[in-house]
């Protein structure tokens, strides 16, 4: 690997906020010596490093595990949600991609439901609040039956497991161009759908957590599926599809 | 319940749908009786005096025609004001460039097209009555065949139609699998199925209509205007 | 001021100890929990499902992570799978043998009624887990799948493809959420905690920092649960996330409770080695790949040919050739020591001369591309992304990388800290592995602590405590904000040189030469001598940027290494004192003839609990003797 590592050169104008109510504006910072066997996040650490040295304030960018699963990090670059590659998050993205020369335009994910509230970092909390409008099953500790009394069709199990992989990192609202959050309001409504245990509370689920998507601001699905080709995990529209039948059902059928 | 459907996204999208569809539907039965013009003038007349006799019940279709146009225009209108508002800031490079694809992409321009397109449409063939002067061709009085005929003998006329028509093929070649997505139909084993069926419905739909215009324009420009009729 | 260690190890034979201790502990009357408030630090998965579970109890919990949502915790990352004795596989399993093999993994240095506990609840957690949803790998039948798992001998491992920890967390978010839509569980994200606040000897209150608006909070409440993860980022790079660190539970220990083992720290020998001086993190490869692929070197030092140019003969198989009954299944710590060996002999690969090769060609042969692919295609793909290389044309490069700390808050049988009302959960205390973790049961520790124990034993606590009320004006409550305040305010008037990564690399690299994979009295005691000499040099010469009132990564990170500073003294002191070889602590002076670990019972049977005695002072060492009654003691052997 690091035998045919090439060092490159990059230009970056980086979106500089100081906080949410700052206006913002575009920085630009040139990267060089970038090993391109680096992560993009390691990237920015050594354009940081030298903002330091220079007494400048370090880019705020967010960012914890490196590994594409605690869904913190984010930025679209060059117009794309989490960087030009497909099914990657923006720490798994390696400067590989880049080639010498070539200028990157870093952008926060941009949605009035998620306002930055530093440079390229944005208050996600409006996904806590969709899930905490019934994202859930509402078991209590202890009071379960034996595990394997719940016999789950495979096929229902997986699909349940794909839905349920999406990491919550937003890159579906970021890539969207109306700022809809769908993607991941059906990857959970979804993933508790499938499975027999989520029957229950299925229609309190979808209305409580439709609703609370409208209200937080996000725009409205118009089926280009610019979420499904953004999102890290590679979720399917399907789950919007069946959202989408979940919530007219459970509108017209439930008395809620 | 049915206020807290009409103002989710969710049900706002779907009245979208459904009443696309219907005028979907609509416009297939209509494709049908415009291709009458190439079995000739009296078949074509005698189809327009066939829906005439529906008198009064013509009204209620063309009524509930124009109520569906305006509640999708009315809630298309809704979603796309939220949606320009949902962003906040823009972008400043062009989001996802190479992925969007363009009917996709110019769904509000195909579908202001098609407003003012049908504006005229119906000022055009609704609203002008056929008389001598505007539906002779080559001296004889062919009722509504001949204002097409000379309609579309005018190259504006026949442009504009067929521009609108390219705008009809892109809106609904997108739109009719949307339609399955938003009320919930997708999956691995349909799917590939109803996006091919779409893209048939919108080119079809497309050129069926625009024949009849270059059919009209080519034949009557093309040789002498009397071998029409 | 030293207190005794009093363990509460409840009477009996192990198997009744847990039925007689929740049969035995105060109950909080039902109408009076609504009265309690628990300040929940952490929402992993030991804090996220203890939160959830007391507020189903009717307590009013407040919950606090520094990510801007509970479901980031570093729990998330966990690929393998998770423990349960269901015997679903019927092979044999059960209770008391997930008891056996844990105890044995931690090389017998962990309590034996702690680890029976476990064992008995890891059946109501996979119960637990499939009821809120978690979807876990099934069969064609519908039922639940296992896997065999970290060299064990029957099939208890339930997992959800290569996403177990994030399933498992997801799950307990979930239920998390659950509470904060009722009101009862108060969710407070973006909160570091840097101060406990204890008064009258018990822990009452949390000092925390708005991460996005800089600004000191003071939440108080009737008992304080600290699940705040490992310290594994001591090291600088390891498999852990960017944010995971020692502050919450060092400021405890600062304030009187006790540190256990620090020096147990568990080295993974599979991760993507090191490639360059910019890395930040390293990246785990599961275990499991061990199952398929060969690890060897080439015989001569310093063969810089390409793998595929090295005639089968001129390779040395090493794990194979030294233990032929294991081979390349050997447990992670023995795997790990003789990685370093070979690369210390020269003959380490790849440009750093830090790696051995995983090699997949004879199993590729044997078994197909297409069977490879399904087995560990996803890792496969992980891998060539990272490195730009594919294992299906090369064989992979791995190394060893810190992954897990055994250490953590002593706790007693009730996960109570030396501070009484200070509980501990998860990775951030020391029960239950010993001086090894098994693979995949950390997950269930996790859940265990918070689902199944400290919801019993907080009440236990509760119901006996006349508590006065206490509110964010106390003394004390004050004291210890402006005792955070100043450090922080210490911190940006340095402004020094050096930046804080420049500090965290140089404590990560001498721990990891001198406290890593194999230690020696010599190493040990010369980084006793260095570590003070960072500090020292850190607090005149750190360069923090910015300031106190706004969001301020870089001094966010500047708190965190100023405590692995004090800290890393602390696991290489503890790392001296422990003269014997166990689990993941190698002492180069104590081995076998055939360079294997040699345990030393007579003499090091205990939990070595550290008391704090001020910064750079000779700490107190508090035993707590391991007794067993229900496993043999014996040497491991893997020949
Ligand atoms: C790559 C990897 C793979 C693993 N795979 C497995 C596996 O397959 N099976 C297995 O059993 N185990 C595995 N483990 C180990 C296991 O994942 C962890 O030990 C376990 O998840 C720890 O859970 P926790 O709840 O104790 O802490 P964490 O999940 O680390 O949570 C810590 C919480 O504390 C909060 N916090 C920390 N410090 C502060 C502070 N100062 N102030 C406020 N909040 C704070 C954080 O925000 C977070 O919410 C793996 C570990 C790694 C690194
Ligand atoms: C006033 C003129 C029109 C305008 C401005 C317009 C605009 C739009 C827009 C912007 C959409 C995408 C909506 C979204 O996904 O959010 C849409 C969808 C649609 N339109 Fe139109 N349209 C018009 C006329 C028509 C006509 C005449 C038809 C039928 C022949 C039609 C059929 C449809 C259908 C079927 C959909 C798909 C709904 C879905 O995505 O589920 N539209 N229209
Ligand atoms: S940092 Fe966790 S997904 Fe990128």
């Amino acid at each position: 690997m690091s035998n045919a590592a090439k060092k490159i050169n990059l230009n970056l104008k980086v979106w500089r906020q100081k906080n949410a109510e700052d206006k913002g504006y575009f920085d630009v910072y040139k990267a060089e010596g970038i090993d391109q066997d680096a992560s993009f996040l390691e990237m920015l650490d050594v354009v940081n490093e030298g903002l330091s040295k220079q007494g400048k304030d370090p880019i705020a960018f967010d960012h914890d595990c490196r590994e594409g699963i605690c869904g913190m990090c984010g930025a679209v670059v060059n117009g794309h949600a989490h960087g030009p590659k497909a099914k990657t998050t923006l720490c798994q993205l390696h400067m590989r991609t880049f080639s010498n020369g070539q200028t990157l335009v870093i952008e926060p994910f941009r949605s009035r439901a998620l306002p930055v509230q530093k440079d390229l970092i944005v208050d996600r909390s409006a996904f806590d609040r969709v899930i905490a409008s019934g994202g859930f099953i509402s078991v209590r500790t202890g009071s379960v039956q034996d595990a394997n009394n719940i016999p789950v069709e495979k096929k229902s199990a997986d699909l349940a497991f794909d839905a349920a992989s999406c990491i919550g990192c937003a890159a579906c609202v970021a890539a969207c161009p109306n700022a809809s959050a769908m993607l991941f309001v059906s990857a959970k409504v979804s993933h508790l759908a499938l499975l027999p245990q989520g029957q229950p509370e299925r229609s309190r689920r979808v209305l409580g957590m439709v609703e609370q998507m409208d209200t937080e601001g996000f725009g409205n699905c118009s089926n280009e599926y610019q979420c499904e080709a953004a999102c890290p995990k590679g979720i399917s529209v399907q789950n919007i599809a069946r959202m989408n039948r979940d919530y007219a059902h459970a509108r017209f059928t439930s008395e809620d | 319940m049915l206020k807290k459907y009409l103002s989710s996204s969710i049900g706002k999208k779907q009245i979208v749908a459904l009443t696309g569809l219907a005028m979907v539907l609509f416009l297939l039965a209509h494709l049908a009786g415009n291709l009458l013009i190439f079995k000739g003038a009296d078949a074509y007349n005698a189809y327009a005096a066939a829906l005439k006799e529906f008198g009064a019940l013509l009204w209620v279709a063309r009524l509930g025609l124009i109520a569906m146009f305006f509640i999708h225009f009315v809630f298309i209108f809704l979603l796309v004001k939220q949606n320009r508002q949902a962003r906040g800031v823009q972008y400043s490079e062009p989001l996802h460039a190479n992925t969007r694809s363009l009917s996709t992409k110019l769904m509000p321009v195909s579908g202001t097209i098609l407003l003012a397109y049908i504006i005229t449409h119906l000022m055009d063939f609704t609203f002008t009555h056929s008389n001598i002067a505007n539906a002779t061709v080559c001296g004889d009085y062919l009722g509504l065949y001949g204002l097409v005929v000379n309609h579309f003998s005018n190259p504006f006329g026949s442009l504009w139609y067929v521009i609108a028509m390219f705008a009809v093929g892109f809106h609904l070649t997108h739109a009719v699998q949307s339609v399955a997505q938003t009320f919930g139909w997708n999956n691995s084993k349909y799917t590939p199925f109803i996006k091919k069926t779409s893209v048939v419905v919108g080119i079809g739909i497309a050129a069926g209509f625009a024949a009849v215009p270059i059919y009209v324009f080519f034949l009557a420009c093309g040789t002498s205007s009397c071998t029409l009729g | 001021m030293s207190k005794q260690l009093e363990s509460h190890i409840p009477e009996g034979p192990v198997k009744d100890k847990w039925t007689k201790a929740k049969f035995e502990n105060k109950l909080v009357n039902p109408a009076n929990k609504r009265k309690f408030k628990v300040l929940v630090v952490g929402t992993g998965l030991a804090g996220a499902s203890a939160a959830a579970t007391l507020s189903e109890l009717g307590y009013q919990v407040q919950s606090f992570c520094f990510q801007d949502s509970p479901r980031r915790a570093h729990s998330i990352a966990a690929q393998g799978g998770i423990n349960a004795a269901k015997n679903y596989q019927g092979d044999g399993d059960s209770v008391h043998r997930l008891f056996y093999d844990t105890v044995k993994g931690g090389d017998f240095r962990s309590r034996e009624a702690n680890v029976h506990r476990l064992a008995e609840v890891s059946s109501n957690i996979v119960d637990q887990c499939v009821a809120q949803g978690v979807p876990f790998a099934r069969e064609y039948g519908g039922l639940l799948d296992n896997r065999s798992f970290g060299g064990a001998q029957v099939s208890r491992t339930f997992y959800a493809k290569g996403q177990t920890g994030q399933q498992l967390l997801i799950g307990a978010y979930s239920a998390l959420m659950k509470e904060v839509s009722t009101g009862s569980v108060e969710l407070f994200t973006r909160r570091e905690m840097l101060e406990l606040v204890v008064i009258d000897g018990k822990a009452r209150g949390i000092i925390v920092r708005n991460l996005i608006t800089g600004g000191m909070e003071t939440y108080m409440g009737d008992a304080v649960m600290l699940c705040t993860g490992g310290y594994g980022n001591v090291f600088y790079l390891s498999t852990n996330a960017m944010g995971s660190n020692v502050t919450a539970t060092w400021r405890a220990h600062k304030k009187g409770a006790y540190f256990a083992n620090p020096c147990y720290t568990q080295i993974h020998p599979t991760c993507i080695p090191v490639h360059g001086e910019y890395q930040s993190k390293l990246t785990l490869m599961s275990e499991s790949l061990r199952n398929d692929g060969r690890v060897w070197v080439p015989e001569a030092k310093n063969d810089k040919r390409k793998a595929s140019d090295i005639p089968e003969e001129e390779r040395d198989y090493y794990l194979e050739r030294k233990y032929p009954s294991f081979g390349n299944l050997v447990p992670r710590d023995i795997a790990s020591r003789n990685a370093k060996y070979v690369c210390d002999e020269g003959k380490g690969v790849g440009a750093t001369g830090l790696a051995v090769y995983l090699d997949f060609s004879d199993s590729i042969k044997r078994l197909g591309q297409k069977t490879i692919e399904n087995r560990y295609g996803n890792l496969f793909d992980m891998y060539e992304q990272i490195t730009g290389s594919s294992p299906y044309e090369e064989p992979m490069m791995i190394y060893p990388a810190v992954h897990y700390t055994m250490g953590g808050l002593w706790v007693d049988y009730n996960l109570m800290t030396s501070i009484p009302g200070l509980f501990c959960l998860g990775e951030a205390n020391f029960s239950d592995h010993g001086a090894n973790r098994l693979g995949a049961s950390a997950l269930m520790q996790g859940l265990s602590d918070g689902y199944f124990v400290a919801p019993y034993t907080l009440g236990n606590y509760l119901a006996q405590q006349d508590l006065a009320q206490v509110d964010a004006t106390h003394p004390d409550a004050v004291k210890a904000l402006s005792s955070a305040q100043e450090r922080i305010d210490k911190l940006l008037a340095i402004k020094g040189e050096r930046t804080v990564d420049d500090f965290h690399k140089e404590l990560g690299l001498l721990l990891w030469d001198k406290c890593g994979m194999s230690r020696n009295e010599a190493g040990l005691k010369e980084a006793l001598v260095k570590i003070p000499k960072i500090r020292d040099e850190f607090w005149e010469n750190v360069n923090v940027m910015g300031s106190p009132g706004e969001l301020n990564q870089t001094l966010e990170k500047a708190g965190r290494v100023a405590d692995f500073l004090e800290f890393g003294e602390l696991m290489v002191k503890d790392a001296l004192e422990r003269k014997e070889s166990c689990g993941g602590h190698f002492r180069e002076e104590s081995q076998t003839e055939g360079g294997e670990a040699l345990r030393d019972d007579e003499n090091f049977a205990h939990v070595a609990a550290w008391e704090f005695n001020g910064v750079g002072e000779v700490p107190i060492l508090h035993k707590e003797a391991l007794i067993f009654e229900n496993v043999a003691l014996a040497q491991r052997s893997y020949k």
